[in-house]
């Protein structure tokens, strides 16, 4: 007899914990292994979120924010694309939230200690559910690079936080999109705690230059990829469990 | 396992750095107007609250520190031990000034596992944070309940010492303490899952 459960991480293509070059790591990463256990229907499972919760302007982040109608500073672009799973099926109806800097690189937070401007017009966060055919998209405003203390002063690359359900508690995904062509990506000790060169450019969206010459504003396609199902039998799993 | 040679590689982790309120719980941070309401206020919001535990507790990280920019996020089943998709997630984070967390759901059931085995009541959590390149994973049992007889915390006994820091420890009637240590002696055990 079968059961699901999810495909094994590969922890190859996956960002170091122990990281020291990222300075915070230092002090939060665990030092022992991970334990790995088979997964129950505990991990399989997960909370499916109803599309009556997303706004009409939630991934609209040129306008969520603004005020008396006027727009953010900054160009505007469209990050769209495709979730699916390891055998590159879409996956429908997941949460994407995402959250980012404004133009000048500066978050709308109490702890952000950048001198950069705040922009009144932008909060910087929005939300998706994927339609049928997995995909997403959202309107908003190139985010600046900005600035933070870590061996001395160092600059993140221009990015967007993806936060991703999908169906399990065992897929949940939280990570970065970059933008194709930034310098600072390679100096990035959080992009370089991945080792895999493939794995770090698959981070990266890419300039769709069809779309962004016919509509006036800049397109980047970032797909992302959740793990995937398969079906494990008792007899392959461990003693009792 | 040769089904998995012709597979895609999951997108990778990056941390979600110290500012994920904005995208995560914007009201919170009064950033208004925008979502009607944070994800995973109440992790049963239909159910009597007087049917609720309370489950209270700190991150500490390597310097003892308790933490208060994190995320936590937790996936349970309902006091039968059945797993819904409208029921059974939470996401919070600590107080900033007292560093601690408090998370009030109801006891969740004995879970069945489709070969028959069962589970003893636990919550799934999951942590995020600035510092880490990827989510922790971890489970909470209660002190209070035959842990003996649970075949995953037994085979992990097997190897691990610290299966302690899996186990909440009940301080009055229906509240539990949890503590999660990200480094030192008390390391908490992490799961790859």
């Amino acid at each position: 007899m079968g059961i699901k459960s999810l495909i094994k991480r590969n922890y190859n293509k996956q960002p170091r914990l122990d990281y020291p070059d990222y300075k915070s790591s230092i002090f939060r990463a665990p030092k022992n292994d991970k334990f790995s256990i088979p997964d129950s229907i505990s991990e399989v499972s997960g909370p499916i979120f109803n599309k009556k919760i997303i706004g009409k302007l939630d991934n609209d982040l040129t306008l969520n924010f603004s005020k008396n109608n006027k727009p953010p500073i900054g160009h505007k672009i469209i990050v769209h694309g495709t979730l699916l799973n390891q055998y590159l099926k879409p996956i429908e109806g997941a949460l994407i939230e995402i959250w980012q800097a404004n133009a000048a690189g500066k978050y709308l937070h109490m702890n952000d200690k950048n001198i950069a401007p705040i922009d009144p017009n932008f909060a910087g966060c929005g939300r998706y559910i994927t339609s049928s055919n997995g995909t997403y998209e959202f309107i908003t405003i190139q985010p600046g690079p900005y600035p933070y203390p870590n061996r001395g002063i160092e600059w993140r690359p221009m990015h967007i936080h993806f936060s991703i359900f999908g169906k399990s508690f065992g897929q949940r995904l939280i990570t970065q999109m970059y933008f194709e062509g930034d310098p600072l990506i390679k100096l990035c000790p959080m992009v370089n705690s991945i080792p895999d060169t493939k794995a770090r450019t698959s981070l990266i969206g890419s300039l769709d230059t069809t779309k962004s010459n016919t509509h006036q504003l800049l397109f980047y396609k970032f797909d992302i990829i959740l793990r995937g199902m398969h079906q494990t039998y008792f007899e392959n799993r461990k003693e009792g469990l | 396992m040769n089904d998995l040679k012709n597979i895609a590689d999951e997108t990778p982790f990056q941390t979600a750095g110290p500012f994920l309120h904005i995208g995560c719980l914007p009201n919170l941070i009064n950033i208004n107007g925008i979502f009607k309401e944070d994800l995973g206020l109440s992790p049963f919001a239909n159910y009597n609250i007087d049917d609720f535990i309370s489950v209270t507790g700190s991150v500490f990280d390597g310097n003892g520190d308790a933490l208060n920019d994190i995320m936590l996020e937790t996936w349970q089943s309902d006091e039968k031990g059945n797993y819904s998709p409208d029921n059974g997630f939470a996401r919070f984070v600590p107080d900033i000034a007292t560093k601690k967390y408090s998370l009030s759901t109801v006891k969740p059931g004995f879970v069945r596992n489709i070969n028959g085995n069962i589970q003893r009541p636990h919550i799934l959590f999951s942590i995020s944070s600035r510092g880490l390149n990827m989510n922790l994973n971890t489970r909470m049992y209660f002190e209070d309940d035959d842990l003996d007889e649970d075949s995953l915390l037994c085979y992990i006994k097997k190897t691990r010492s610290n299966i302690s820091s899996l186990v909440a420890k009940k301080i009055s009637e229906n509240c539990y303490q949890f503590d999660i240590f990200l480094q030192g002696d008390k390391e908490t055990i992490f799961f790859d899952i």
